[in-house]
């Protein structure tokens, strides 16, 4: 009742194509830009910034771009982690030798680079598919990890193998990375850039490229019929989602984290990446923020449950506790909706339609 | 059999019967030369050669296992032949390839259906014109200018094929969920989406009730009038195969048998041994 589109006439097929035809859509998402825009700084503490909305948003970033890949081109990879060490090691070292750079062109160049290396380690799904294509990306984990962690070149020579952002301004004195760097500054900067390149993914997978990207996923033969060379598809899609979880990687290790070393990014990276695309949806642009928020929020949430129903737990009790419910409830979800979150989300706009009256 | 008219294609079918257009039968469109394909020891076609002409309706037929399948394959690169050529508007090829096929004009669609399951069934005839698209993916990432009156350009041109088909109720229906006779027409939709010069059709009728049979008679008979498309088909159904093909070319283990107009066809000794059975 409440979420209807009847009265809402597409007049022409362009406003018909929109990513939000139904205006109760657009209100919506221009309330929640509001509030993400207004309302999270004035409420939320600068540990709920620095802790959930941050990582929220660089997590969003990397599941949008498996999503890609993934979701929407059909390739399994688990390099996930690899990619995100390219754009964060591509960024120190960009922004050690070139200072002066602004550190958006130095993320966006980290992520130019990671789709290169993308390209490079997507050359095997041109012959492999599924399972042995995942196999084969891992290749890709384990070999950038050992490289950065092996070369000290990557690290500057660094003694500890650790890179730690060095400070750098997004405007005139206000710092973006660095001690000087305010949880609401990187919280403000995370969400315009998410936001930005969110619409771009968007954009790219409701165009041709994306419908070529599924067209893979779905029926590779019928693809090459179309005249789609599988080639092109599959590497574009390596190196576009290579560019958004290069950028990922880039954030975690200078906005999020501030100081990073390789060991960081290794094959659990991937793996909770890969969950997040998989809870939250594969192909959906709105679920890789929902896996990111799950994965993100609820092992928080389940650490913080004992204590405010008043249960007195050991330390390592809630953590293992924290491990085993995490895991059935991820059980449960994939087998209540195999498409994730994304497609409740569907599922409950389309109840919503007709309630609270039953047809 | 009579494709079923509906009103308005029946007034339209009406207003050409006034005048008996001469079916525009023109030059060689597609020819295979001498083609020989084999798996290991199976030689699924052996030196088989015919041609295609323009703005006809072929259908090539025999038995199962015949190769009729195979020939298609071998026409949009799909199967390498070890030997032959074809020739498709004036350039002979000694290896076709899938994605030349198809920018060169050839579009089919397939027995069990391939369409892309997870899309609507617009994306899905979108995706039929992706070679059409021009503008690169930067474009495409800003949705704007340029890139966004291509896409309006093309849904244009796509709803008027769904418009054709009849499909209009299903535009956003991911193609998952219809059912068969809707999917093999939506497939129809796809390859017609290409704008092709040459449309290939396996058993385009296949485990189609009457009533489908008959609509989809309709559309390739109208494909065929309105866009001067050549069509190949394969088909089982004789009826509809005599009724709608302008010649009929026939294979049996691999060889050719026949080739010739339905008529002549039906009174070959050799057809109606091999393929209609020796009960004479």
């Amino acid at each position: 009742m409440l979420y209807r589109e009847a009265g809402q006439f597409k007049t022409s097929y362009g406003s018909d194509q929109a990513i939000f035809p139904i205006r109760q859509d657009q209100i919506g998402i221009a309330l929640l830009l509001l509030v993400a825009v207004l309302g999270v700084p004035a409420l939320a503490g600068e540990y709920w910034l620095e802790t959930i909305f941050v990582p929220f948003l660089v997590f969003s970033l990397a599941a949008i771009g498996l999503n890609l890949l993934t979701g929407y081109c059909g390739q399994l990879s688990l390099g996930t982690g690899g990619f995100m060490a390219c754009g964060a090691f591509f960024a120190y070292k960009l922004t050690t030798a070139f200072p002066e750079l602004h550190v958006l062109v130095v993320f966006l160049l980290a992520g130019v680079g990671s789709a290169a290396v993308g390209v490079f380690f997507g050359i095997p799904s041109l012959r492999i598919k599924g399972f042995y294509l995942a196999v084969a990306t891992l290749a890709a984990q384990f070999f950038l990890v050992w490289m950065f962690n092996k070369f000290d070149w990557w690290t500057n020579y660094s003694p500890s193998g650790v890179i730690s952002a060095p400070p750098r301004e997004v405007l005139p004195g206000i710092f973006l990375t660095g001690t000087e760097a305010t949880p609401i500054t990187k919280y403000l900067f995370l969400l315009g850039l998410v936001a930005v390149l969110a619409l771009v993914a968007k954009n790219l997978t409701r165009g041709a490229i994306g419908r070529s990207w599924m067209a893979i996923r779905d029926m590779d033969i019928a693809a090459e019929i179309i005249g789609i060379r599988p080639l092109w598809a599959k590497l574009s899609a390596f190196a576009i989602s290579s560019f958004f979880i290069g950028i990922a990687g880039a954030l975690w290790a200078f906005v999020y984290t501030g100081s990073v070393e390789a060991l960081a990014f290794q094959i659990d990276r991937s793996f909770q990446v890969l969950f997040m695309v998989i809870i939250g949806g594969l192909g959906s642009i709105l679920g890789s923020f929902l896996g990111a928020a799950f994965i993100v929020l609820l092992p928080i949430l389940l650490n913080n449950v004992p204590a405010a129903i008043g249960l007195q737990m050991s330390v390592e009790m809630v953590s293992h506790l924290e491990f085993m419910i995490f895991g059935a409830l991820i059980i449960f979800f994939l087998i209540v909706e195999p498409h994730g979150l994304a497609r409740l989300w569907q599922i409950g706009k389309e109840k919503l339609r007709l309630w609270p009256f039953p047809y | 059999m009579e494709p079923a008219m509906e009103p308005a294609t029946a007034a339209l079918e009406a207003e050409s019967q006034e005048t008996p257009a001469p079916k525009r039968l023109g030059e060689t469109l597609l020819s295979v030369d001498d083609i020989s394909l084999s798996f290991g020891g199976v030689n699924a076609l052996s030196n088989i050669s015919f041609e295609i002409r323009e703005h006809e309706i072929l259908a090539i037929i025999g038995p199962n296992g015949a190769g009729k399948s195979s020939m298609l394959n071998v026409i949009n690169g799909f199967y390498q032949p070890q030997k032959g050529r074809v020739s498709f508007k004036g350039t002979t090829f000694r290896r076709m390839r899938p994605h030349v096929a198809a920018k060169m004009g050839i579009a089919r669609t397939f027995q069990n259906i391939a369409l892309f399951k997870g899309m609507s069934t617009l994306d899905n005839l979108m995706t039929g014109r992706l070679l059409k698209m021009k503008r690169n993916f930067l474009w495409q990432a800003l949705y704007y200018g340029p890139a966004q009156k291509e896409e309006v350009a093309h849904r244009e041109a796509v709803e008027r094929i769904i418009d054709f088909l009849e499909i209009q109720a299903i535009r956003k229906t991911p193609v998952g969920r219809l059912p068969y006779g809707l999917q093999k027409r939506v497939e129809l939709g796809r390859a017609l989406a290409m704008e092709p010069d040459l449309l290939l059709l396996d058993e385009p009728m296949a485990g189609m009730n009457v009533e489908e049979k008959e609509d989809m008679c309709r559309f390739i008979l109208d494909v065929n009038d309105e866009f001067g498309t050549t069509i190949a088909l394969i088909e089982h159904d004789m009826g509809v195969v005599m009724d709608i093909s302008d010649r009929v070319v026939v294979l049996d283990y691999g060889r050719k048998l026949a080739d010739g107009s339905p008529d002549e066809v039906r009174g070959n000794p050799d057809v109606i041994d091999a393929y209609l059975g020796v009960s004479h």
